[in-house]
């Protein structure tokens, strides 16, 4: 059953409690230079229009269907998982290369300061298949990160976008 | 039932058996090859020299026999194919002929070995296949190589570098182009990667077209270059390019420049008869002209995108496009675009800090070439934001894509070259 990561920047705000549960869960080793796979942003973007936005992101591996990264690595480290749909790895063979980090448009892949050796999210692959939420998704206060299947998120993801499309076009009855 | 024949048995070869097989349960698929392994990453050939994988990971789909099982493949092994019908969808090979509904020529590219007298010498040799780097390593685990020579500053050229400055051996690098990575690096690019090798010790020697390799008496090797300068060492890396494996399409009516021309959906220029990988040349989506960029990456896509069209399903590969990266003692250089296509009318950025170098260049807002160092974690950013320039010059980066660049600790600048805006 494929899982989705699903992120809802309206209710996000940035605190960065994803990065401490993805910090914990992996022990990321931060004092050797290791980075956390999750990332926050809380960025100020210019607008064509002259306006500012207000940017509260949270990010990791997007687990892509069509994951480019696993067509790019050299010698087959990277995978979809079948049981959860997620971008897993078994980095045995790695040779750091970094044609994973060239594939990648979010930059999810990360250099193990330790060895040189590809780590990424692999979306918390062990705790969702033992019933358990990604560490990200259980740290989040606010509900801004969900992960769900593909089945809830085509559900789900209807009634938003039918709801988005109310607003946009000013059809919401006050 | 369909059949289906591929000829060569590279990345490209196998990521299209895949497909085919995934879309075209029934078929019957044939595949020649002039080797009796699996699909070798030639890539990965210096990073067995170098003890970082062992042997068995220079098949990154496994061995020749477990990929015949999986995918229910005729393997025919070490059956070179000699020549091709394309009207009929014929092949030839060596005692017999085949005809088939849909075709697929994946035969790779090899190193190219010139002319030159000496080049045949022992001790002098070449970087591309799973043999080569047997005995190259076999060389080295001896103990008996004391200096290296390596002809071409190439991608291929730079990883038999590290090969030597990893094992101590003292090391020489000369090209035959005004700077190192010609085809990709902007001189200024080049100057501070030549800086980089020169401070871990390798001796660079740039604008020096090599005229023969002759023996010392005391058996070592020397490279004579034509402007009568002489180097020489124990052993010599030959790393000048590749040519594509061509040459049994020769008058058989298939359009070729070099290379196999093939339009978007990989088709050649008769019905049925497709190409992919580094054999072929497809649409580079920047100069829309065709181009071989031989990169696993693309050559893997290539290969998809054929079997699924040779499978009846339409498919496209929309980002082929130049990229160059080499990462060699602890360097990263990564070149995106065509450096060719810039001029001296055109904007020019540069930045350095402590960790980057970048110098990009851009005509009104269509980029045209970026390099970068140190940026290896974010190239696939840029990269993207690269494809996007060239998709929809007028759209500008996307929020998420800035925030990005910006966590990444790229320049405002930067981002605003690419297209974005930033306020912090």
């Amino acid at each position: 059953m494929k899982h989705i990561f699903v992120f809802d920047q309206d209710k996000c705000s940035a605190c960065s409690a994803c990065m401490m549960g993805c910090l914990d869960q992996n022990d990321t080793d931060l004092a050797a230079g290791d980075r956390c796979f999750r990332q926050t942003f809380d960025t100020e973007v210019a607008l064509e229009d002259g306006g500012v936005h207000c940017a509260y992101i949270s990010a990791a591996c997007m687990h892509c269907a069509d994951a480019p990264c696993i067509a790019a690595c050299p010698v087959g480290c990277l995978s979809k998982d079948p049981e959860t749909g997620f971008t897993v790895y078994d980095n045995t063979n790695c040779i750091g290369c970094k044609s994973c980090a060239m594939a990648c448009p979010f930059g999810a892949p990360r250099y193990r300061a330790s060895d040189g050796k590809m780590v990424k999210c692999d979306g918390c692959n062990i705790r969702v298949k033992n019933g358990l939420q990604p560490a990200c998704v259980r740290a989040c206060s606010f509900g801004a990160l969900t992960c769900v299947t593909e089945e809830e998120y085509k559900a789900g993801g209807g009634v938003k976008a039918c709801s988005a499309l109310i607003d946009q076009l000013g059809l919401r009855r006050r | 039932m369909n059949k289906y024949a591929i000829i060569g048995f590279g990345g490209a070869g196998y990521q299209a058996a895949k497909e085919i097989r995934r879309l075209d349960p029934e078929a019957v698929i044939d595949v020649y090859s002039d080797t009796d392994t699996g699909p070798c990453n030639p890539m990965l050939t210096t990073y067995y020299v170098k003890n970082a994988i062992p042997y068995e990971a220079l098949f990154p789909f496994g061995s020749l026999e477990d990929i015949r099982r999986d995918l229910r493949l005729q393997v025919h092994a070490n059956r070179p194919v000699t020549g091709l019908v394309p009207g009929e969808r014929k092949i030839l090979f060596d005692g017999g002929e085949a005809s088939y509904d849909r075709i697929l020529i994946s035969t790779g590219a090899s190193a190219v070995m010139p002319p030159i007298p000496g080049l045949d010498l022992p001790g002098v040799f070449k970087m591309r296949t799973a043999r080569d780097a047997v005995q190259l390593k076999k060389r080295l685990d001896s103990g008996e190589i004391k200096s290296g020579l390596v002809i071409g500053a190439s991608w291929v050229g730079i990883k038999i570098v590290e090969d030597l400055v990893e094992r101590e051996i003292p090391c020489t690098l000369v090209d035959g182009a005004p700077w190192m990575f010609c085809v990709a690096a902007f001189e200024e690019t080049a100057l501070r990667a030549q800086r980089d090798l020169e401070s871990k010790g390798v001796r660079v020697a740039c604008g020096q077209m090599l005229d023969h390799i002759e023996r010392e008496p005391d058996g070592r090797l020397t490279a004579v270059m034509r402007g009568g300068d002489r180097f020489t060492a124990d052993t010599v890396a030959v790393c000048i390019g590749v040519k594509m494996n061509t040459g049994f399409l020769r008058d058989s009516g298939v359009a070729m420049n070099r290379g196999v021309l093939v339009h978007r959906r990989m088709r050649t220029n008769f019905e049925g008869v497709y190409a992919a990988g580094d054999c072929c040349k497809a649409l580079d989506i920047q100069s829309g002209t065709h181009r071989n960029i031989g990169v696993w990456y693309n050559a893997n896509r290539l290969g998809a995108v054929a079997g699924a069209n040779m499978a009846g399903c339409p498919a496209e590969f929309d980002a082929n496009v130049l990229v160059n990266l080499a990462h060699y003692l602890d360097y990263d250089f990564i070149s995106i675009g065509d450096v060719s296509a810039c001029g001296p009318e055109d904007e020019v950025y540069e930045y350095e800090d402590e960790k980057y170098y970048i110098r990009a260049v851009r005509s009104g807002k269509q980029i045209k070439c970026i390099n970068m160092t140190g940026t290896a974690d974010s190239n696939g950013i840029v990269k993207n934001a690269f494809i996007k320039s060239i998709e929809a010059p007028e759209a500008g980066l996307d929020i998420k894509t800035i925030c990005f660049l910006k966590g990444k600790g790229f320049p405002d600048g930067f981002i605003n070259f690419l297209g974005g805006k930033s306020l912090d």
